[in-house]
């Protein structure tokens, strides 16, 4: 029989007692090596690119990025143990999805238990749809879109957002005078952002109606919407229709 | 019951009026003629003094028909229906006290009117009658715009006790279960660490749940509670959370609704060191200046935060608090620069009374 290489591990929470008491339940573990600690989620993101760790014990509630923030950027499903103390919105998520995690405080043997079931999991390295969904679908109106760029992680406020362009397989997101491109679809972030302050005004466009300044009626039966900055974005009709109930 | 029977001065107010009318109706008498001014008197004033009674009634008439559900051709009617009754009742009375003064004066009675001396005192009756519906209608209108304001004030009141009593044994289990969690790391390997901890845990729990049955405590008592608080969080948080607390000997014992000062050192830490890398120091100041107590509580931030829900929502509930217990005597402000978020509160300085 030859020797599995131990699964690498990477430990993510901010608080370093929670991060020791992983370390002290893995030392049985002898088929598992830590490879990394991380103390907010900007640094997660960054290890799991570089480490390419097997198995990732990550908290939630983490400063900069929360976990499920983490999974959006990183695109990594598989091999992955939240660790939570209370978080009412993704348990609930976690239940529907059946996605393992640990409550803060855990015992051994919960944490052996869920250690056994991702060495199962792990052996086929196969992407989770659960995880997929649980991303896709937040609970909250979107509050701020994250945009990984190479090594470099940006968070924009959505009131800094004035426009959203499906551009191919990506998304145009227009803030700040800058243009960021994140892969999306558009119907997706559409399902996300508070409707009440975004609109879906073309097949390929979303503006935000605090950006918008005017509308403006280039031809017969076309019109666009003029934004603070200048930018001119097009509105088809049923784009108008939506448009004029709203303003 | 009628607004003016229940209260005795008032009731009496509006009898002496009535005779004021009796003594203006005997001087009308007087002067066309119809009686001498003894008679006169003798015949008015007892009518006048039972059909203040009988005016009373214009009250529930009033009432019978709401403001909401009046239209105008309804009300006309039964405005001017119940005037022409009560007039004819008037009649009547007059007619039978009149009668009766032959009982009492010489087989005369007390006035001597003539035809359109009688139609005059019906209409004087008629029109009586129909100002006292016009001014209890106003008084109806009146009742029931304080009686609205008053049900508004006490289901606001009643709200705002069931959120005050929400959010004072509101207790945050993110901070409960991430401290036990913490205990149960320093078990492995310090355990007079994780006894101190319990201790503490329990002491911050004990010390809320004591307090908040309070209206008020002292800044001192406050001041404890937050050592306990900050004392776990120092333990999850480690070096990330120094604390610099600066409280005058004199402000100690001011008085101030409890939980006032703790959720504002748990958003410093939730929103302040905690997003900050290397953490940094929350100060608080605390003093008695010109009768107020003021309270700054001061942390970094992290410049390139972005929040990722719910800010502020702490915030507002705190000054909502102090709305409700002092109104506009109490001042809350935050700024929020760059690098640092900085928090004020002034209360008036108040002491407890020893007795």
């Amino acid at each position: 029989m030859s020797a599995i290489p131990p699964l690498r591990a990477l430990i993510v929470d901010d608080e370093e007692l929670a991060r020791h008491l992983i370390r002290e339940y893995l030392q049985g573990h002898a088929d598992i090596e830590i490879v990394g600690e991380c103390e907010n989620g900007l640094d997660a993101v960054r290890q799991i690119g570089a480490l390419t760790p097997d198995l990732v014990f990550l908290d939630i509630q983490m400063p900069r990025l929360t976990g499920l923030e983490v999974l959006e950027l990183t695109g990594r499903r598989a091999g992955v143990i939240f660790t939570t103390a209370y978080d009412e919105h993704a348990i609930k998520a976690f239940e529907l999805h059946a996605v393992d995690y640990l409550l803060k405080p855990f015992s051994k043997a919960r944490f052996d238990d869920a250690l056994a079931r991702a060495r199962a999991l792990h052996a086929p390295a196969s992407p989770a749809p659960a995880l997929d969904a649980l991303i896709a679908r937040k609970t909250a109106p979107l509050e701020r879109i994250l945009i990984r760029d190479r090594e470099q992680v940006h968070v924009i406020a959505i009131d800094q957002v004035e426009c959203i362009e499906a551009q191919g397989d990506y998304l145009a997101i227009h803030a700040g005078g800058k243009c960021h491109l994140k892969p999306q679809r558009i119907s997706e972030i559409e399902e996300q952002l508070d409707s009440t302050r975004f609109l879906r005004v073309h097949r390929s466009f979303i503006i935000s109606l605090a950006h918008l300044q005017a509308i403006e009626r280039p031809g017969p039966d076309r019109h666009a919407a003029r934004l603070r900055s200048g930018k001119r974005v097009p509105i088809s009709r049923s784009g108008y229709e939506k448009l004029r109930t709203l303003v | 019951m009628h607004p003016i029977l229940a209260d005795a001065r008032k009731l009496l107010w509006y009898v002496l009026a009535w005779l004021l009318a009796g003594i203006g109706i005997a001087a009308l008498l007087r002067l066309t003629e119809q009686a001498e001014w003894s008679g006169a008197l003798w015949f008015a004033l007892p009518i006048c003094l039972v059909w203040s009674f009988v005016a009373l009634s214009s009250y529930y008439v009033c009432r019978s028909l709401p403001y909401s559900q009046r239209r105008w051709p309804v009300a006309l009617g039964l405005f001017g229906g119940a005037s022409l009754l009560s007039a004819l009742a008037w009649l009547g009375l007059g007619e039978a006290w009149d009668s009766m003064g032959r009982l009492v004066s010489h087989d005369k009675p007390f006035v001597a009117m003539t035809s359109p001396g009688w139609v005059m005192y019906f209409a004087a009756g008629f029109v009586l009658y129909l100002l006292s519906l016009l001014a209890h209608d106003v008084l109806v209108a009146f009742e029931s715009v304080q009686a609205a304001a008053r049900r508004e004030a006490e289901s606001r009141v009643l709200a705002r006790d069931a959120e005050l009593q929400m959010l004072r044994t509101q207790i945050n289990p993110h901070f409960l279960f991430n401290s036990l969690n913490s205990i149960s790391a320093l078990t492995g390997f310090d355990p007079a660490a994780a006894r101190e901890m319990t201790v503490d845990l329990a002491q911050f729990f004990r010390r809320t749940l004591a307090l908040a049955e309070r209206e008020r405590i002292t800044l001192g008592e406050e001041v404890v509670l937050c050592e306990h608080f900050l004392a776990i969080e120092k333990r999850r948080f480690g070096a990330k959370l120094k604390t610099e607390l600066r409280i005058a000997a004199d402000a100690t014992d001011c008085l101030l609704p409890p939980m006032t000062l703790q959720p504002l050192l748990e958003n410093a830490i939730k929103h302040g060191i905690r997003q900050v890398d290397g953490g940094g120091t929350i100060t608080v100041d605390a003093l008695v200046r010109d009768g107020w107590l003021h309270i700054a509580v001061v942390n970094p931030v992290a410049a390139d935060e972005v929040p990722a829900s719910g800010h502020g929502v702490g915030l507002k509930n705190i000054r909502e608090r102090l709305a409700v217990l002092y109104g506009a005597r109490a001042r809350i402000a935050w700024q929020r620069s760059e690098t640092q978020f900085a928090i004020e509160i002034n209360l008036p300085a108040d002491k407890e009374v020893i007795e």
